[in-house]
């Protein structure tokens, strides 16, 4: 067993990179309802929404290069090296999920 | 194999603690049974349970066939078909996959991580009652003939007060939400056993992989239950009050239903499936002779399939008008869905692929579930194609989709881990004299089944049709299709026969009959109440256990508490990730205490039904009252400070740390119960921007003093609630802050009646009133349940089960509080700022 444990907070990192996938999906399909309802401008509703889109996919991207570029503790053994590869593979996940699921329907017709 | 022989020294140690535990851990007798907790015998009841349910639903499921095997069939009437497959829906779903998921989870997982049994055995005990009593209720209504008959997903308005005016849909509404009362205190209680009560040693990358799966699903039901609580919540209000939250002529909105039900019906199907690939993940490597393949590759699935299955329950209502685009974000999300799920088959294949495998009856299980699920996989991925899902909408095709994916996730898995585990559940291994012939009729009669049922799907037959004409071309599918059905029956009458001969004629095994390589092998079998004698410490990878030489040691009580104290269920808690020993749990003794607060909750129910709401009120404060007084005898009367467990290791009782399992279970209950609130808010921001006839004739308005005067009075709680814990740890008497806190939460209580009798439009007259009723009671709810809590902490303050170590009750009641007052602000914002709101909506077009 290692001499230091893995601190319980970082168990919430786990689910951090989906955790902003969520974040993108649920503020990008209020934004297109609030757009449609209001029949705000189509130009205005989609850079509303790829401007969503963009931050989201920043911080997803901050996320990811904080844990991938964050040197080992060596103290922490085997389950921080666990903890370091589901994390990094999750947000890898959530940034593919999310140009996958998010990006291209923002090119379709906005309100139609 | 056969397990190490012992010396008779060795043997009469193991012997003599073997009975010092059943002594204290075992059930007793006869009518005592009813008084059980113990996770493996309510486990094995859930199991059983939902067997039971399953074999219903299964007959209403051939009562469907038989009515459309034939064109112009006159076995049944359209009512009585409509309550037959609306149960029988209902059934499968809420009576038996859930259940059964949640016995398979109580009964192995305390097992298979190396602790002796889950953290709140009592809630365990009260959830397998709920369950009980209200599968029983929609039983007999179905045996009464008013069974639910508007389709396992209830859509309004058929289900409302106007399409169904007898108690139909209240049968479904209040029994199924009292079923999914167990399920979220389960799901809360398997969270928190499973972070928290693992073997020593057992740090989260040694957990067995099935840990991970069942975590992640527990973690689900916490978010995907209360959504559809709301819902029926709020449907039942509106039948039961008229206030009308789906009724759009008066601001409503019946797509908010299908919402509601959907945020819960799409993660259903992973919830379903995530415990049974941990059951799947479990075996293969066993099977395979060799460790699974790409452990750290399948958590990571895992929590993306969790998130992704949230994400994407509106493909369920693709035909509902909503734009192209946003149709879009669920059509791409369902596609992508198919990934995580695909890493996971992947690496199954590739275990068996490097492997040695071996054949036995489980394998032939799991080879059917590969050719079903990934079947019922690419049918899915062909509806969450819009063009398509269009075309195929509400037809027997999707009916067969859900089939082939709901067996493929469920039915053949459990089928799978039901002979694997037999022989631990039994202690006896199989005969398999019909389990050959058995499976080949199930397997050969769903694909008759279900397979041919895609055909007539596309040919344009729809679902729940209660008979056709015999003109369309349908004619000899379905006829086929019900001859398959009536072949699986009778192949699962074969697997009963065959279950039933093994328990009687099996051939006696007392140790593991698999050579697997996961903890549960590494007790006796079958399991003694206490399951481990001493608790194994975890130093080996998760799949390199030895039970063959583990168990014999673990009985002599060579590991951790091999010992008995005071008569106490002793078993570890340990720290999250490191599974470092950090407690001594003491779980309490058998009790009839669950029974009684289900039946007072079942009385509750019924008395909603029979539409008796002072008597349901009553009742619902019967049940408030019989948990405090269920909190009376739990803990120490004093301090113990650390004691020893083994190993030269001292640890101190859960009563006296900060982070014992009674505070990490109101953290999840609260994120849970902080899930329906946003469901809420979410309903009142749609019914909004989305329901016709808004704004609302009359202006909405609300009293600006009385509703400051809430919130004030509920962060006043907040505050004293801090002030006594202050007072414990400083020694002095804390009774005046709670009478503080007392005062505040009855006058809020007060206040929030007073403002919901003046909600102007009325609650009855517009959605815009009924939703800021139910955010006021929601609110006015929370401060009751507070007020339960300072009883608790005055009671047990004066039984001195509270000092300054033993401060729990005071945390818990402070941490409840404090949610109370932050929810009561944004419910009480919401209602302050509705006429806003409604301003704004004269902004559209």
């Amino acid at each position: 067993m290692s001499a230091r444990a893995v601190p319980p907070r970082q168990l919430w990192l786990l689910i951090a990179g989906f955790g902003v996938w969520c974040s993108a999906l649920v503020v990008l399909y209020t934004l297109h309802a609030f757009g449609c309802a209001f029949a705000w401008p189509t130009g205005a509703l989609r850079l509303g929404l790829v401007a969503t889109l963009l931050i989201h996919l920043a911080v997803l991207g901050w996320m990811c290069r904080d844990q991938t570029r964050r040197p080992p503790d060596p103290e922490l053994g085997a389950t921080a090296a666990f903890f370091r590869w589901v994390i990094a593979g999750s947000l890898i996940a959530a940034i593919v999920a999310a140009v996958l699921v998010l990006g291209p329907p923002l090119l379709l017709s906005t309100c139609v | 194999m056969t397990a190490p022989v012992q010396s008779p020294p060795n043997r009469a140690r193991a012997l003599r603690l073997h009975r010092e535990l059943v002594a204290i851990w075992a059930t007793g007798p006869g009518l005592q049974r009813l008084a059980s907790v113990n996770h493996s015998v309510i486990g094995l009841r859930f199991i059983t349970t939902s067997l039971v349910f399953f074999l219903i639903g299964g007959v209403l499921g051939m009562l469907t066939r038989v009515q459309l095997a034939t064109p112009n069939a006159g076995f049944m009437d359209p009512e009585t078909y409509s309550q037959v497959f609306s149960m029988h829906g209902s059934m499968m779903l809420f009576l038996f996959a859930v259940p059964m998921i949640e016995g398979i989870a109580i009964y192995f997982t305390p097992k298979l991580l190396g602790a002796r049994d889950f953290a709140f055995p009592r809630l365990t005990a009260y959830g397998y009652w709920c369950f009980l009593f209200g599968g029983t209720i929609l039983t007999v209504a179905l045996i009464a003939g008013v069974g639910p008959n508007s389709g396992w997903f209830m859509y309004t308005p058929l289900s409302s007060n106007v399409y169904t005016p007898g108690i139909n849909s209240d049968v479904w509404l209040l029994g199924v939400t009292f079923v999914e009362i167990s399920a979220l205190t389960l799901a809360v209680e398997i969270v928190v056993s499973i972070l928290k009560m693992r073997a020593p040693g057992m740090s989260l990358d040694r957990m067995p992989i099935f840990g991970w799966y069942i975590l992640v699903t527990a973690l689900m039901m916490l978010v995907a239950f209360p959504p559809l609580i709301l819902g029926s919540i709020l449907l039942e209000i509106e039948r039961a009050f008229g206030l009308p939250f789906f009724d759009p002529t008066r601001g409503g909105d019946a797509l908010l239903w299908q919402h509601l039900f959907w945020l819960f019906g799409h993660p259903d199907v992973y919830i379903i499936f995530l415990p049974m690939a941990g059951v799947l993940s479990t075996m293969i490597p066993v099977f395979a002779n060799r460790p699974l393949v790409g452990y750290r590759a399948i958590v990571v699935a895992i929590i993306a399939l969790a998130f992704l299955s949230f994400g994407i329950w509106v493909h369920h209502m693709f035909t509902v008008g909503i734009p192209h685009l946003a149709l879009a974000f669920f059509s791409a999300g369902s596609a992508i869905v198919a990934v995580p799920t695909a890493v996971q088959i992947f690496a199954w294949l590739a275990t068996l692929a490097h492997g040695r495998p071996r054949w036995d009856l489980p394998m032939l299980y799991i080879f059917a579930f590969f050719f079903i699920f990934a079947l019922g996989g690419l049918t899915g991925v062909m509806l969450a194609i819009v063009p398509f899902d269009w075309q195929a909408h509400d037809t027997q095709f999707v009916v067969a989709h859900l089939h082939y994916v709901a067996a493929g996730a469920l039915a053949f898995p459990m089928l799978a881990g039901l002979y694997y585990w037999l022989p631990l559940i039994t202690g006896r291994v199989a005969v398999r004299g019909l389990a050959l012939p058995a499976f080949w009729m199930i397997f050969v009669g769903f694909n008759m089944t279900f397979l041919l049922m895609h055909l007539v799907g596309l040919l344009g037959m729809p679902r729940r049709v209660y008979t056709y004409q015999g003109h369309e071309g349908w004619d000899a599918l379905n006829l086929f299709s019900s001859v398959g059905g009536f072949v699986m029956t009778i192949g699962f009458g074969l697997l009963i026969i065959d279950v039933l001969v093994q328990l009687r004629y099996g051939r006696k095994r007392r140790r593991d009959p698999w050579s697997a390589t996961t903890l549960e092998w590494a007790m006796p079998i079958p399991p003694p109440p206490y399951a481990f004698a001493s608790l194994h410490h975890v130093d080996e990878p998760h799949d390199r256990v030895a039970p063959a030489t583990l168990a014999p040691a673990l009985a002599r009580g060579e590991g951790y508490l091999g010992f008995t104290r005071n008569g106490w269920q002793e078993t570890l808690g340990v720290h999250m990730t490191s599974g470092v020993p950090d407690q001594l749990i003491i779980l309490p003794r058998a009790t009839y205490l669950p029974l009684w607060t289900a039946l007072a909750t079942a009385g509750a129910v019924l008395a909603m039904l029979a539409k008796l709401y002072l008597l349901a009120a009553a009742g619902a404060l019967l049940v408030g009252a019989l948990f405090v007084l269920g909190g009376q005898n739990a803990g120490l009367r004093r301090e113990y400070g650390p004691l020893p467990i083994g190993h030269d290791l001292s640890v101190p009782p859960h009563t006296e740390v900060a982070g014992s399992p009674p505070w990490w279970a109101l953290i999840f209950a609260l994120v849970s119960d902080g899930t329906l609130f946003t469901s809420l808010l979410f309903g009142t921001f749609y019914l909004w921007l989305s329901a016709p006839n808004w704004p609302p004739l009359a202006t909405p308005q609300t009293d600006l003093l009385l509703a400051v005067a809430v919130v004030a009075a509920l962060f006043a709680a907040a505050v004293s609630a801090r002030g006594s814990l202050r007072a414990i740890a400083h020694a002095t008497s804390p009774h005046a802050w709670i009478g503080v806190s007392v005062l505040a939460l009855v006058g809020s209580i007060a206040t929030i009646v007073v403002l919901i009798g003046d909600i102007v439009p009325h609650p009855r007259e517009h959605a815009l009133g009924a939703t800021a009723a139910v955010l006021l009671g929601y609110i006015a709810v929370h401060a009751g349940i507070g007020l339960l809590f300072l009883i608790s902490n005055v009671l047990r303050i004066g039984a001195g089960f509270v000092s300054a170590r033993r401060n729990i009750d005071l945390r818990l009641t402070r941490l409840w509080l404090e949610y109370t007052a932050v929810t009561g602000a944004i419910a009480v914002g919401l209602v302050l700022a509705l006429p806003a709101l409604v301003g704004v909506l004269e902004l559209r077009p």
